[in-house]
């Protein structure tokens, strides 16, 4: 009676269900958080993937002459409901082919396993770090251009480890992102015979850290590692320790590491050190230069990668030859990675033309593109040191 | 029944109930059938949380600003019960947690000795006092070392003890059960105090659940998260693969599919398939809601109209009366709070299976407090039908708010340059607005309209 | 020798770590609770939008400070936001004025339930909150300005010979003057004037006092002025002292309610005298002691764990729990409040 019941139902569901399959132009959703604790990211994020769009409608090279337009969704970054109903708009209703997103870990998990993987619609998410997302049965559909934070932690260990310092006080954002790094920093930094003091979470949002920065100065440490965003608890955090002088040597995360973080503590806190990911290869400055060109901000948080997201995923339907998800799905880590002829930020037509052709590309993009293992971004990461009440880079890890 | 027999009430909830179903036709038309059946399901689950809130406040008068964390000990029953428990944890850091346990247990049980061995007074005050600091400075030496070593168990992937490996299904009771168990604890405290207490006390208790739910790492993974949860209906690529779902694919499409072959049509029926996978497993939640929903009305429209009903509504109206008529005024108020409060974790629990994971950061009171009050003030309060069409409604409105919000602002500003700074401002700012509309709609129906949608009856009792 | 320095090094790490810190939030509270136990003790309900009423209040008092600074205009070493107070106060009071005449009056004409007083005082914080919001946007504001400190850790440390240094800052300094102030001027008026009198007499017997021929319009008037000005000024000195954020202004209430129900429901000592008591258990039950008992302690010993009671992320269960005791135990707060059934 139940098989009966929804078979009748499906049938007269799906009847009107599938009128938009065919699309004259190709259709990427974007779903990052536009309202929602990191609202202030999202809109750069969304206009650089917006940027690959048009530069590859305005090539006229994709499948012989499409364009492509972006409709933009918003995932809240923590309403898992909110999100997974944005994302099947996207995907039932607007007919997207794929999509660039989603942000937070914890909505990019519910839309990818709620609907992207069971509609077998390609995701590739520009910002979604935490580790827990390389376990994901995805059937090889989700994808990521930013590195999983296991790889930072290490790199985080590393840093330390080679600037002589043997144990260190943590704090991380009480999210999945901070305890997620945290968890990972510890884990390599112990291992290297490093030893970290307490870790203690701070809640973002609040307006006083002094009972937090009470704890971390009571267990003591050689510095202090700060795993939250620059805009919310981490610089209270650290505005904290200065005032207090618990500490005045800080270790940051890529939440961190902007310019915002030095114009506000200039050279109080020289000597601290920290790590962004990307390098100063030629795709990143040529991506901002590309960017401005366009009238795009280019310089924030996870914006190359956002480009870098929509990038592959068209040039992936190109060396397809197709828009279908099962199709382009095969063809990401072709195209992201060797062999094949290097293509940069403002070079997709070069791409699409050589893909058409039948050739070979390795797609370097704005963040030094490689993908590993489950689809996700090896990832380079600079090591970033205050001098002077300013950043400098001191190698690429 | 005829339609003709219909009270005007009847009839007004019969027309609601049309209105609300026409809503979601129109957006299965105008958006996608997925997108409806989306709406449908989340629309189910708040109007069950709708009904747990009218059952506090709509029969007794009960103020709870704690819903936010009935609805997350729901949430985490889902992960209790379903999850497969950890063995690696368990053996790390099992053998402490259980001795907190314990010495917990005889902590409780000691402090019960002292109440009934010693004489009121300053003895047993101190005496009470240092078997508290004692004690909890014991259970957290055991406490400690557990939870630590369970949280060091491969962290970025488990670093919890699991659950009981059940089907998730019955975490809906289970979550229930837990959410009641919390209620009972804090109306035990805060009901027979002035009304207001109870607000305040829910208030702090509501924060006070999300905060162990997101620290307690070794319990659900904290802000790490729960994903993959089990789900109660088939997965969407299983039914993909299975042969009797694509035979059923190809029977529905059969006209679709005529006199296409080979490889386009294996693509066709994929598309089809992957598309009517997603309904199917949608209607299949829809049927289980609504079988929820549909048994949790009934009851509580049994309650309603049974003598306790009626005593509950004397309660409210009249609580001196109705104390003066011997009724336990206390006792009465801390059985709905804790019925109510049940039914919110009910629904907490169908929210996370619907997920599919449980995110402790998701836990907002602005989302999961807040919107069921609206949704029980406009609906109706004290009319269960009302708190369904509210629930319904307000969460209709709430998700289709973005699109519209943006829509007219975007109307309202179009007259100004693009990159106006008043424009700019307001767009950005259009986020705020689901807040401060969602607070104007609560003081205005309270103030112009504070029987709701659908009024309470007038009762013969009454 | 040896061990005073120990003792004084352990008392300086306390100070600046428990005593400043906890007095300066101490003072903090216990002007919001003030502001909330006046409104309990002469309207009768909870007001769950006083946060949020801070929370705007001091919006304006951060936007006139921008334009004072934009404009050049200071009162250097003393914040400017000193200077822009005064209209925040006079916005915040038209606004809770303006709220009681739309909302609350309403249900007052109808002596409505205190339980419907609160549901619609959640409405008006939502309200607020989205106003205060869609103003100046959900982000952090900064607007302290002038000397940073009165003692810096590190002169301490150059001054003393103490191996842990003290700070001061000039907000902690100006939070404590003011509240002194404020209290000292709001008793004297609920003692001395005839409107302080009448709203006491009202507060203590309703009914009463109507009959003696006080005006309750004038006196409801008059809770709302001086609630108004409480929350501003309150709201004011925690953003000069952390920083302005909207949202951590709602976090602010249940602290707060704790404060005024350990104190006693419309008693502004009590109201006081809770928000230190609440200031202090969340600072001492939140802290470290691991330092503090090494210099305490004998010689190169140190403690295994951190010694803290409970950890930081629970710091605002504290008020929770202070609150669920007093309910337990002496449900009319220390100085005997309302009676509360």
């Amino acid at each position: 009676m139940k098989k009966l019941l929804l078979a009748s139902s499906m049938l007269a569901l799906s009847a009107t269900g599938l009128s938009g399959a065919a699309q004259a132009e190709v259709k990427l959703g974007i779903i990052l958080g536009f309202t929602g604790p990191i609202e202030s990211v999202t809109p750069g994020m969304a206009d650089s993937a917006e940027l690959a769009m048009k530069e590859v409608s305005d090539s006229g090279k994709l499948l012989g002459g499409e364009t492509v337009s972006s409709v933009r969704a918003d995932s809240t970054c923590v309403d898992s409901a909110a999100a997974t109903a944005g994302a099947e708009r996207l995907v039932t209703s607007d007919g997207v082919a794929a999509i660039v997103g989603a942000d937070c870990s914890g909505v990019t998990g519910a839309i990818a396993n709620n609907v992207t993987i069971p509609k077998g619609v390609v995701m590739v998410s520009p910002s979604a770090t935490s580790p827990a997302l390389s376990a994901l049965d995805d059937n090889g559909y989700f994808f990521r251009t930013a590195p999983s934070d296991a790889r930072q932690g290490q790199v985080l260990a590393d840093i330390m480890k080679d600037r002589g310092f043997t144990s260190a006080a943590v704090t991380y954002t009480n999210n999945d992102y901070g305890k997620g790094l945290a968890d990972a920093f510890q884990s390599s930094f112990e291992a290297a015979g490093g030893k970290v003091t307490t870790s203690v979470a701070h809640e973002d949002g609040k307006a006083d850290y002094s009972a937090e920065v009470g704890t971390l100065a009571a267990s003591g440490g050689d510095l202090l590692a700060v795993f939250g965003y620059v805009d919310q608890g981490g610089r209270g955090i650290i505005q904290s320790s200065l005032d207090t002088g618990a500490f005045d040597t800080f270790l940051v995360g890529d939440g961190m590491s902007s310019e915002a973080l030095v114009e506000t503590f200039g050279s109080s806190i020289d000597g601290s050190f920290g790590t962004l990911p990307g390098n100063e290869s030629e795709g990143a400055a040529k991506f901002l230069e590309f960017a401005k060109a366009n009238g795009v901000d280019g310089d924030g948080a996870f914006r190359p990668e956002s480009y870098d997201a929509a990038a592959l995923i068209l040039l992936a339907m190109q060396a397809a030859g197709s828009t279908d998800s099962a199709a382009v799905k095969d063809k990401i880590m072709e195209v992201a990675n060797a062999p094949g002829e290097p293509i940069l930020p403002g070079e997709l037509a070069k791409g699409l033309e050589i893909l058409a052709n039948g050739g070979d590309i390795d797609y370097v993009g704005a963040t030094a593109v490689e993908l590993i293992g489950p689809g996700e971004a090896a990832g380079s990461y600079r090591e970033l040191l205050v001098e002077g009440g300013a950043f400098t880079t001191v190698q690429i890890r | 029944m005829s339609i003709g027999n219909l009270s005007p009430l009847g009839m007004r909830t019969l027309g609601a109930y049309i209105g609300m179903a026409l809503l979601l036709i129109l957006i299965g038309f105008l958006q996608s059938w997925s997108v409806a059946l989306v709406l449908v399901n989340l629309c189910l689950i708040s109007a069950i949380m709708a009904l747990g809130v009218n059952i506090q406040w709509g029969y007794a008068g009960l103020f709870s600003a704690g819903t936010v964390g009935f609805a997350a000990l729901g949430g985490l029953a889902g992960v209790l019960i379903s999850e497969a428990p950890i063995p690696e944890a368990w053996s790390a850091g099992g053998f402490n947690v259980l001795m907190s346990a314990a010495v917990l247990a005889v902590l409780i049980a000691a402090i019960f000795v002292i109440f009934a061995v010693m004489a009121p007074g300053r003895a047993r005050k101190i005496v009470l006092t240092l078997t508290v600091l004692v004690g909890y400075f014991v259970v957290r030496q055991f406490f400690d070392a557990g939870t630590d070593a369970i949280e060091a168990v491969d962290p970025a992937l488990t670093g919890f003890l699991g659950g009981l490996n059940l089907p998730i299904i019955l975490s809906w009771p289970v979550g229930g059960l837990l959410a009641a168990l919390v209620a009972w604890g804090i109306g035990k405290i805060a009901l027979g105090l002035r009304a207001d207490y109870l607000a305040i006390a829910t208030l702090g208790i509501g924060e006070i659940v999300i905060a162990v739910i997101k620290n307690e790492e070794w319990l659900a993974r904290g802000v790490k998260n729960v994903s993959g949860l089990d789900r109660p209906v088939p997965k969407e690529i299983a039914l993909q693969e299975a042969d009797w779902f694509l035979g059923w694919v190809e029977w529905i499409h059969s006209s679709a599919l005529q006199g296409v072959s080979g490889d386009a049509r294996l693509d066709m029926l994929r598309g089809f398939a992957q598309y009517d996978a997603g309904i199917a497993v949608k209607l299949c939640y829809a049927v289980l809601f609504t079988a929820v929903l549909v048994c949790l009305f009934v009851l509580a429209q049994k309650a309603l109209n049974s003598p306790w009903g009626r005593m509950m509504r004397a309660i409210r109206d009249n609580e001196v009366a109705a104390e003066a008529m011997g009724k336990d005024v206390t006792k009465r108020h801390l059985q709905t709070f804790i019925l109510g409060s049940a039914v919110i974790g009910i629904a907490g629990a169908m929210l996370t299976t619907l997920d599919g994971q449980f995110t402790p950061g998701t836990y907002n009171p602005l989302r999961y407090t807040f919107l069921i009050w609206v949704m029980v003030i406009v609906g109706g309060s004290g009319n269960n039908h009302g708190s369904v069409i509210g629930g319904f409604l307000i969460w209709f409105a709430w998700v289709q708010a973005e699109p519209a919000g943006a829509f007219v602002l975007d109307l309202l500003t179009a007259g100004l340059a693009e990159d106006n700074p008043v424009r700019e401002h307001l767009l950005d700012a259009a986020a705020h607005m689901r807040p401060l509309l969602m607070g104007l709609v609560l003081l205005l129906a309270m103030r112009f309209s504070p029987k709701g949608i659908l009024p309470e009856p007038v009762r013969a009792d009454r | 020798m040896y061990e005073t320095f120990e003792l004084l090094n352990a008392l300086a790490l306390m100070s600046n770590f428990v005593f400043v810190p906890a007095l300066s939030y101490g003072s903090q509270l216990a002007l919001g609770a003030l502001g909330i136990t006046l409104v309990f003790g002469i309207l009768r309900f909870a007001n769950f939008a006083h946060g949020d009423l801070m929370a705007f209040g001091t919006m304006v008092v951060v936007l006139v400070t921008y334009w004072l600074q934009a404009q050049g205009i200071g009162i250097d070493p003393l914040p400017t936001a000193l200077l822009a107070l005064p209209i925040g106060i006079v916005v915040a009071v038209a606004a809770s004025l303006a709220i009681d005449r739309t909302v609350f009056r309403f249900y007052r004409r109808r002596r409505a339930a205190p339980v419907i007083f609160v549901v619609a005082s959640v409405g008006v914080m939502y309200v607020l909150n989205g106003v205060t919001r869609f103003i100046i946007g959900p982000d952090d504001q900064r607007f302290a300005d002038g000397e940073r400190f009165l003692i810096n850790a590190r002169d301490f440390k150059e001054m003393t010979g103490l191996a842990e240094g003290v700070t001061i800052k000039l907000s902690q300094g100006v939070t404590v003057v003011v509240a002194i102030a404020v209290v000292a001027a709001l008793f004297w008026f609920l003692q001395r004037t005839r409107t302080g009198k009448a709203m006491r007499a009202y507060s203590d017997n309703e009914d009463l006092a109507l009959l003696s021929g006080i005006n309750p319009d004038r006196v409801v008037a008059v809770t709302w002025i001086i609630a108004a000005v409480l929350a501003t000024i309150a709201g004011t000195l925690y953003g000069l002292d952390k920083s302005f954020k909207p949202f951590t202004y709602f976090q602010l209430i249940l602290p707060m309610f704790a404060a005024a129900i350990v104190g006693g429901i419309g008693q502004p000592v009590g109201a006081i005298v809770g928000g230190y008591i609440v200031a202090f258990s969340e600072v001492m039950v939140t802290y470290a002691y691991k330092k503090a008992l090494a210099y305490l302690g004998p010689g190169g010993w140190e403690p295994e764990g951190l010694m803290q009671i409970l950890s930081t992320e629970y710091k605002f269960a504290v008020s929770f729990i202070i609150l669920v005791i007093v309910l337990l135990v002496r449900p009319t707060g220390i100085f005997r409040g309302k009676v509360i059934t």
